[in-house]
């Protein structure tokens, strides 16, 4: 029993004259649910099918439970797929296609009815193993296309976009779902998803993809406060990252944004530990979440003024949308009935969750090291 | 979608068909129920709506017609034969289309052209490889010696009907092929992937997911085909002219013997007759057959 | 799959080609050998000759002492144009009811499905079955041995694939397209001559062409009810070989000249073809 489950090496794939993938390598440890994410043309998608056998990667390994497969067809691999539109086979019913997989691998007929019965249980199917596939709902096919899969215990399990096609009102019922089976059953899985919120709330370990490449891995939170580049930073939360570009000064110990006709201060941002100091002068992209920026009707030290352009309300909160001359911030508040539009209104950003990016590079100077 | 129809359209829609038909088909379908109740040939004197009633003697005689069994029972097993034989080959060249290969389009292109040749060239092109004079009859007589010299693959009611099957066979597995390599290329990527995935070889995908799931398709075909394949004449005609005697005739064939070699329409018209009534009610069972099991 | 089964898929599909080539390059073979080599098992002549052509055009009467035989055979020219008046016209008559009559059951159901299905029998009943009647009745009517009683029977007989096909692609077409011209005050029926005619020009075209094929190939009904004026070229194919006499060759060669037009059609047609034969059931 070996401790990862999937190691993708340098992995590279094109399609005539498009890179779809370029360079990917990461790992997926035993037991661990590990998404993919990224928008529409990542690469993903190609990724996951080189690790199912179904595209031949141009350069690269795959390792699955620690045996090399990167020459080997999808029969000999020992993964198992559950695509996009489940692809249950529509002409067997229910219970012939659980039991497909374990019929090819020839396993004798009482074990199969047996192991057959077992994983319809787990995943609440019993009612309708005599049923054609061809005939469920959505919901219930996922299910089934998971059973099939899941029955023959390959080493890692491979979701390509599951949720993609599913109603929102049943999305969020079967994303809790997906979780518990993976848990219960301790399936080691390889999600690939482009919605940042579902990679967040199912995954132990997030891979950010963009352009055929891999930006940054890492837990849900890491990437959510720690993002290393601007895209991840822009990528993911909802509702998105306030993202602002001017030139970082310094003036009597405080650093503080020069947007020409704007000046935001970064109070009680420290210049010392990072490499901040280097860039004192340069023009940088400033990254704080609209949640991590407080509100005050009253002017208090350390914090700069703006006025109200808007105010929606989204779900529990509201959205306030602040105009700084031709700086726009979108900030975030607790439900409050005191602010009008066109009010002056004045911000500070929370210190310890202020992001500052380098134009060209686009990473993340506050995370390395001095 | 429908609403009531504007007259000029309605007037167009049904008028032209509805006399065409009539004209051409309909009436003679009602000449032929008439004259088959009664005794007429054109050699009697008088015309044929003059003809007399005689009851069902036709159809009678029918029962105690061997030759009609003959040709009906021999039109029967040709269908059989050679719908099967074009299905079991057209779906094992099908199979072999199914992976890439180059120059697969134009071979397809080349495969199909014995379906757009005329019938009766089909019937002459193994007329003149398998007649006494041709290629065949030559070399066997070369290989099995003088005691072949006095037979003959035409003249044999075996293996001349064995011929006539043959150039039925040569012709239209095309049609089969087509169809079903249609049918089998149409099956989603996916379900092959996923099968793929769980482990199965291309034998079983193609016999357990692709192959299930064309069977409506394949039904078509094959009823299709039976329908056709139950008319032949020309082949009869250009091969054997239904000889030796009458031992390769077809009941398309004996039908036509009896109209036009012995004149003898009455009986003729009630042998169609019966036919028409028996098809009728076979194609009647077999669309409530597919109705039943979930529609083609 | 390994490289065994890919040479075997490529000797399998090679032998199924050789099957089908051989048959028609014996007869393309026939058609250029002198009369000395008919009965010859040599695969190509030796001797090659354009005899047999001219047989079909000319009567053999003029060239007599070389083809060794006696056979009087017609000149094939009169029974190809009898066959291009017989199958254009009644091409052209099956298209146009075919066409009302899809339109008619496509936006109005009129005529109604049951109608429909009703002229699919024409298709499924064996010719031989209406040869007596029809013998009889063109008889009565005078029709025996003319074009245009062979023009009525191939209309009525394929109009069936032009209003199953056709019915086809005017269901692909909306509605709204139509109901838009008869708002801007064009009557039902220029609405479908100005709107829904053009946009099936080729699919008029497809399913004219292909029961022109059809129809080319006729032979019963050509056999049985004409004799001499009106004689098709599937039916002429046969005199070459008869009573009088066996012009082999000759037969061969008329063979390979009739299916020239079949072939061209047939190919220009052939992603239809499978339409076709299906009534439109199947699309490949």
């Amino acid at each position: 029993m070996t401790e990862t489950s999937l190691i993708v090496e340098n992995l590279r794939k094109t399609f005539r004259t498009t890179v779809a993938v370029e360079d990917v390598t990461f790992e997926v440890r035993r037991g661990e649910f590990f998404s993919l994410l990224g928008p529409s043309g990542c690469g993903k998608t190609t990724t996951l099918r080189c690790i199912a056998g179904l595209e031949k990667p141009d350069k690269g390994r795959i390792i699955i439970g620690g045996k090399d497969v990167t020459n080997l067809p999808p029969q000999m691999r020992n993964v198992g797929l559950v695509f996009q539109e489940y692809a249950v086979f529509p002409h067997m019913t229910v219970y012939e296609n659980i039991a497909f997989g374990l019929e090819v691998k020839k396993f004798p007929k009482g074990e199969i009815h047996k192991r057959v019965l077992r994983m319809a249980e787990l995943l609440n199917l019993e009612e309708y193993l005599n049923i054609r596939a061809g005939r469920l709902a959505q919901a219930l096919m996922q299910r089934v296309a998971l059973a099939r899969s899941i029955v023959v215990e390959p080493e890692i399990l491979l979701l390509d976009e599951p949720l993609t096609l599913v109603d929102a009102k049943i999305k969020e019922l079967m994303r809790r779902e997906l979780r518990r089976y993976q848990k219960e059953l301790g399936i080691t899985i390889l999600h690939v998803t482009h919605d940042q919120l579902e990679a967040m709330m199912v995954s132990d370990r997030i891979g950010v993809m963009c352009q055929g490449k891999i930006l940054q891995i890492g837990t849900p939170i890491e990437i959510y406060d720690k993002p290393d580049s601007i895209f991840v930073a822009r990528f993911i939360g909802s509702p998105t990252m306030n993202l602002i570009e001017g030139r970082l000064e310094q003036h009597n110990d405080e650093l503080f944004l020069d947007a020409d006709d704007a000046r935001i201060p970064l109070y009680g941002v420290p210049s010392e530990k990072s490499k901040l100091n280097s860039y004192i002068g340069k023009i940088v992209v400033l990254g704080v979440r609209p949640e991590d920026i407080e509100i005050s009707t009253q002017p208090m030290k350390g914090y700069f003024t703006g006025k109200i352009a808007l105010i929606e309300s989204i779900g529990n909160k509201l959205e306030i949308i602040v105009e700084l001359n031709s700086i726009t911030l979108y900030a975030l508040s607790p439900p409050r009935t005191d602010l009008k539009v066109g009010q002056s209104i004045h911000l500070k950003l929370r210190p310890m969750k202020v992001h500052i990016f380098d134009k060209t590079t686009e990473k993340n100077i506050m995370l390395e090291e001095v | 979608m429908a609403s009531k129809p504007p007259r000029s359209i309605n007037l167009l829609a049904n008028l032209p068909l509805n006399i065409l038909l009539y004209a051409v088909l309909i009436i003679p379908l009602a000449i032929m129920i008439f004259i088959s109740f009664t005794d007429w040939n054109p050699a009697k004197g008088y015309d044929w709506w003059q003809a007399p009633f005689t009851g069902i003697n036709n159809f009678v005689r029918m029962l105690g017609d061997v030759r009609f069994g003959a040709a009906l029972g021999r039109t029967i097993v040709f269908v059989l034969v050679v719908v099967a034989v074009e299905f079991l080959l057209g779906l094992g060249i099908a199979y072999l289309f199914l992976a890439e290969f180059p120059g697969k389009r134009g071979i397809i292109s080349l495969i199909i052209y014995p379906l757009m040749l005329p019938w009766v060239v089909v019937g002459l092109i193994f007329y003149l490889i398998f007649a006494d004079f041709g290629p065949v009859v030559n070399v066997l007589k070369a290989i099995m010696g003088e005691t072949f010299t006095r037979a003959s693959l035409l003249l044999n009611p075996t293996t001349g009907f064995i011929v006539i099957m043959l150039a039925d066979i040569w012709q239209w597995t095309p049609f089969m092929f087509l169809i079903l390599y249609a049918g089998l290329s149409a099956v989603p990527r996916r379900f092959i992937e996923a099968a793929q995935v769980l482990g199965a070889s291309s034998r079983t995908i193609f016999w357990r997911i692709q192959f299930p799931l064309i069977r409506p398709l394949a039904m078509i075909a094959l009823a299709l085909r039976s329908l056709e394949a139950f008319k032949v004449f020309d082949a009869v005609y250009m091969i054997t002219r239904g000889g030796p005697g009458s031992t390769t005739e077809t009941i398309s064939f004996y039908i036509y013997m009896l109209a036009v070699r012995y004149y003898d329409m009455a009986y003729a018209s009630a042998v169609s007759l019966v036919i028409l009534i028996a098809l009728a009610i076979v194609i009647r069972v077999f669309v409530k057959y597919t109705i039943e099991r979930g529609g083609a | 799959m390994g490289t065994a089964s890919k040479v075997l898929r490529i000797v399998a599909i090679a032998i199924y080609m050789v099957w089908l080539i051989i048959p028609i390059a014996w007869t393309l073979s026939l058609s250029f050998k002198p009369y000395l080599e008919w009965r010859s098992p040599h695969f190509w002549p030796k001797d090659p000759t354009l005899l047999n052509y001219k047989i079909l055009f000319f009567y053999e009467r003029e060239i007599a002492g070389t083809t060794g035989g006696t056979a009087l055979t017609k000149p094939m020219i009169t029974p190809l144009i009898n066959t291009l008046i017989v199958v254009g016209i009644s091409t052209i008559i099956a298209v146009i009811i075919g066409f009302f009559t899809a339109y008619g059951a496509s936006r109005y159901n009129s005529p109604g499905p049951f109608s429909l299905y009703f002229t699919l029998l024409t298709r499924m009943v064996p010719p031989a079955t209406f040869v007596t009647p029809v013998l009889v009745y063109y008889r009565t009517l005078g029709l025996l041995d003319t074009q245009l009683g062979l023009i009525l029977l191939y209309a009525a007989a394929t109009v069936t694939y032009s209003i199953w096909i056709l019915k086809g692609f005017i269901d692909q077409i909306p509605r709204e397209w139509e109901e838009a011209a008869i708002l801007e005050g064009l009557s039902p029926f220029r609405a479908m001559m100005k709107v829904t005619l053009p946009l099936i020009k080729s699919s008029l075209l497809v399913s004219g062409l292909f029961i022109f094929l059809m129809n080319y190939s006729e032979f019963l009904f050509a056999l049985v009810l004409t004799t001499k004026e009106a004689v098709t070229l599937p039916v002429h194919l046969t005199t070459y070989v008869g009573g009088s006499g066996a012009l082999y060759g000759a037969q061969a060669a008329c063979g390979i000249v009739a299916s020239i037009i079949p072939l061209i059609i047939g190919y220009v047609i052939q992603k239809h073809l499978i339409t076709g034969l299906t009534f439109g059931m199947v699309r490949a």
